[in-house]
């Protein structure tokens, strides 16, 4: 896998806020169809990774390319219509809206229908809403979300909701699927339960993915490589069951020896 | 082979119908019959010009709704909008005919939305509401000082056609039967309701209008999947305020005289209103709401003599003009809606929705 070019690559990321340095040279190559996850303590930059590979923050040096297309310096919309997806960390589904509505969004970029199309229905507009409902339809049996199709996003259960997020994220049909602690908060039957869809979904899909979590047994289960961060500095990637050995990791999670 | 329940959706064609049950096709038909019917039955001058006031609020709400219900962006700026609707008719309704003097309205209060709506692309909330309250007052400024349009202080006389082909809605003639002028409004007031509610619900219902209900929910997680937030922004303000020209001239064309004291703070005070007792972010709330509060004013002027302490003429008996009667209820209403039924009018009736779906169940 490592012999193949690289979907993405990130070359000497540095991320400032003011004075404190959240990304310090960061560098990183994830082959196509990787499961690539990112771990290190709270604070370590995990997220600020992701922030800056979907164009939410700009950082201050450094590349990211996808394909050999140049992410950084795009807006966030134009990163998700180069097929960058993402869920978030404390849920980003869109409250007021149902489920369906939500996947719908997902396919936002994929669809055309513009203000003055969309108010005269007929035609176009609604052979549009047809076909890509039909593709919804797909991820909720994939996701089995059937039973809160009409619900309000914010009263689906946390475990639903996290699942839905991932359903909006794949709905974008991405190349690359960035997942922000998919499991936090979850208790084990739940994570189990994510961790099977995840492989389902992986199995049935050409994704390469990139996960942060704080879970390890996940982690190890899971990816394929794992990058280990403290402080904003790599320090440790490779195998997850080398990273998981590295004193390194070990120091920055337990701390250094007394 | 047993049939399935009529009700049963069986493909996504018909679960995207907006009748698509029994009760909703029958509530469609009470519509549209009460539409025909109600001027032939209630031909009182007052309540037919009372009830043309309210399709034309409900024009106006719809529009409001739009961008403050379904894009979250607090707008006080509708007056302004509503008084470019009506001065534009002013100007070209004498040489137009109805079918295009409308749209050009439409057209104008789009552009000045265009204009102004990158303001809104900066701005959300409280920042946006009082830029749009400064339209208001620069809105005032030009009404009373551009005479050549507006007539200035003294008003204007607006003198529209409003026939369509055979049909002269001042005075409709069907099947021998010759129809008053209130009559002929009213129809030309609810059938544009109808269609305005029709084209809004179905821009919420498609790809816009989710964008629009994404950004108000989440801005940063909608640009995250693809939704330029900034673009669908302007786009609901364009919209919003090319509705609103749509009811200005219709206000225009029926009131046949306009003057600058009514597009003031007070009338988008009366639409926050309307959007918030209708219930935000629902077309049906906005009739629901036009009618509610936009009868009031009216019929607080016309029994005005009938509640205590109302002062209906200048130095009168009563503790409160009729002016700042409307004032005081329109703040109060909108208190009370948000305080103890947030999501309105068309949020009780949901709920009246959901208990006899369950009958007898309590849910």
């Amino acid at each position: 896998m490592e012999r193949m070019t690289p979907l993405l690559e990130v070359r000497d990321l540095v991320l400032r806020f003011g004075g404190v340095t959240a990304l310090d040279g960061v560098s990183f190559d994830v082959g196509a169809g990787e499961l690539f996850a990112i771990i290190g303590p709270n604070g370590a930059g995990k997220t600020s990774i992701f922030n800056c590979l979907n164009g939410v923050y700009r950082p201050q040096q450094g590349t990211i390319a996808l394909g050999g297309t140049r992410l950084s310096g795009k807006s966030p919309a134009a990163i998700a219509g180069l097929g960058v997806a993402r869920t978030f960390q404390n849920l980003g589904l869109f409250e007021h809206l149902s489920l369906i509505d939500n996947l719908m969004l997902g396919r936002h970029h994929l669809m055309s229908t513009g203000m003055v199309s969309g108010m005269l229905w007929w035609g176009r507009a609604k052979r549009e809403e047809l076909a890509h409902r039909e593709a919804v339809e797909s991820i909720i049996e994939l996701l089995e979300l059937e039973p809160y199709r009409r619900m309000p996003a914010g009263l689906l259960p946390y475990g639903v909701a996290k699942r839905a997020e991932l359903g909006r994220a794949l709905a974008m049909e991405p190349t690359l699927l960035l997942l922000d602690e998919p499991v936090a908060g979850m208790n084990l039957e739940e994570t189990e339960d994510m961790a099977r869809y995840l492989t389902e979904v992986r199995r049935r899909l050409p994704l390469t993915m990139i996960l942060v979590e704080h879970d390890m047994r996940l982690v190890m289960d899971l990816a394929t490589r794992v990058l280990a961060l403290d402080f904003g500095v790599v320090i440790a990637s490779g195998p997850p069951a080398q990273v998981q050995h590295d004193p390194q990791v070990i120091e920055a999670y337990l701390g250094g020896a007394a | 082979m047993a049939k399935p329940h009529r009700d049963l959706v069986r493909d996504y064609r018909q679960d995207l119908r907006l009748f698509g049950s029994p009760p909703a096709r029958a509530g469609l038909v009470a519509m549209v019959a009460a539409l025909a019917l109600l001027p032939m039955v209630v031909q009182d001058d007052f309540w037919l010009s009372v009830l043309i006031y309210v399709g034309i609020t409900a024009v106006g709400a719809i529009g409001l709704n739009l961008l403050t219900g379904y894009c979250g962006q607090i707008s006080l700026g509708h007056a302004f909008f509503i008084g470019a609707g009506a001065y534009v008719t002013g100007w070209v309704g004498s040489d137009l005919p109805l079918y295009l003097w409308l749209p050009t309205a439409a057209l104008v209060g789009g552009l000045l939305g265009a204009v102004i709506g990158p303001f809104a692309l900066r701005l959300r909330g409280h920042y946006l509401a009082i830029v749009t309250l400064g339209l208001v007052f620069i809105g005032e400024h030009l009404w009373r000082n551009w005479r050549g349009l507006t007539g200035g202080n003294s008003g204007t006389s607006v003198d529209a056609q409003v026939s369509l082909g055979p049909i002269d809605f001042n005075r409709v003639e069907l099947a021998g039967e010759v129809y008053s002028r209130n009559q002929g409004y009213f129809w030309l007031v609810w059938v544009l309701v109808a269609i305005v509610a029709l084209l809004v619900k179905n821009l919420v219902r498609t790809r816009p209008g989710r964008a629009l209900q994404a950004v108000r929910d989440r801005d940063q997680a909608a640009e995250v999947i693809g939704v330029r937030a900034g673009r669908y922004k302007i786009g609901a303000f364009v919209v919003s305020s090319a509705i609103a020209s749509v009811a200005g001239a219709l206000f225009g064309s029926y009131q046949q005289f306009v003057s600058p004291d009514e597009w003031n703070l007070l009338l988008s005070i009366q639409y926050i209103a309307i959007v918030i007792v209708g219930g935000l972010g629902t077309v049906f709330g906005s009739i629901l709401g036009a009618i509610f509060v936009g009868a009031l004013p009216a019929l607080i002027d016309r029994f005005g003599d009938a509640i205590p302490g109302v002062r209906t003429s200048v130095g009168g008996e009563g503790f409160i003009s009729v002016f700042a009667l409307n004032q005081a209820i329109f703040g109060v209403l909108i208190v009370l809606f948000l305080v103890f039924e947030p999501r309105g009018l068309a949020g009780i009736w949901l709920r009246i929705k959901a208990y006899f779906k369950s009958w007898p169940f309590s849910y």
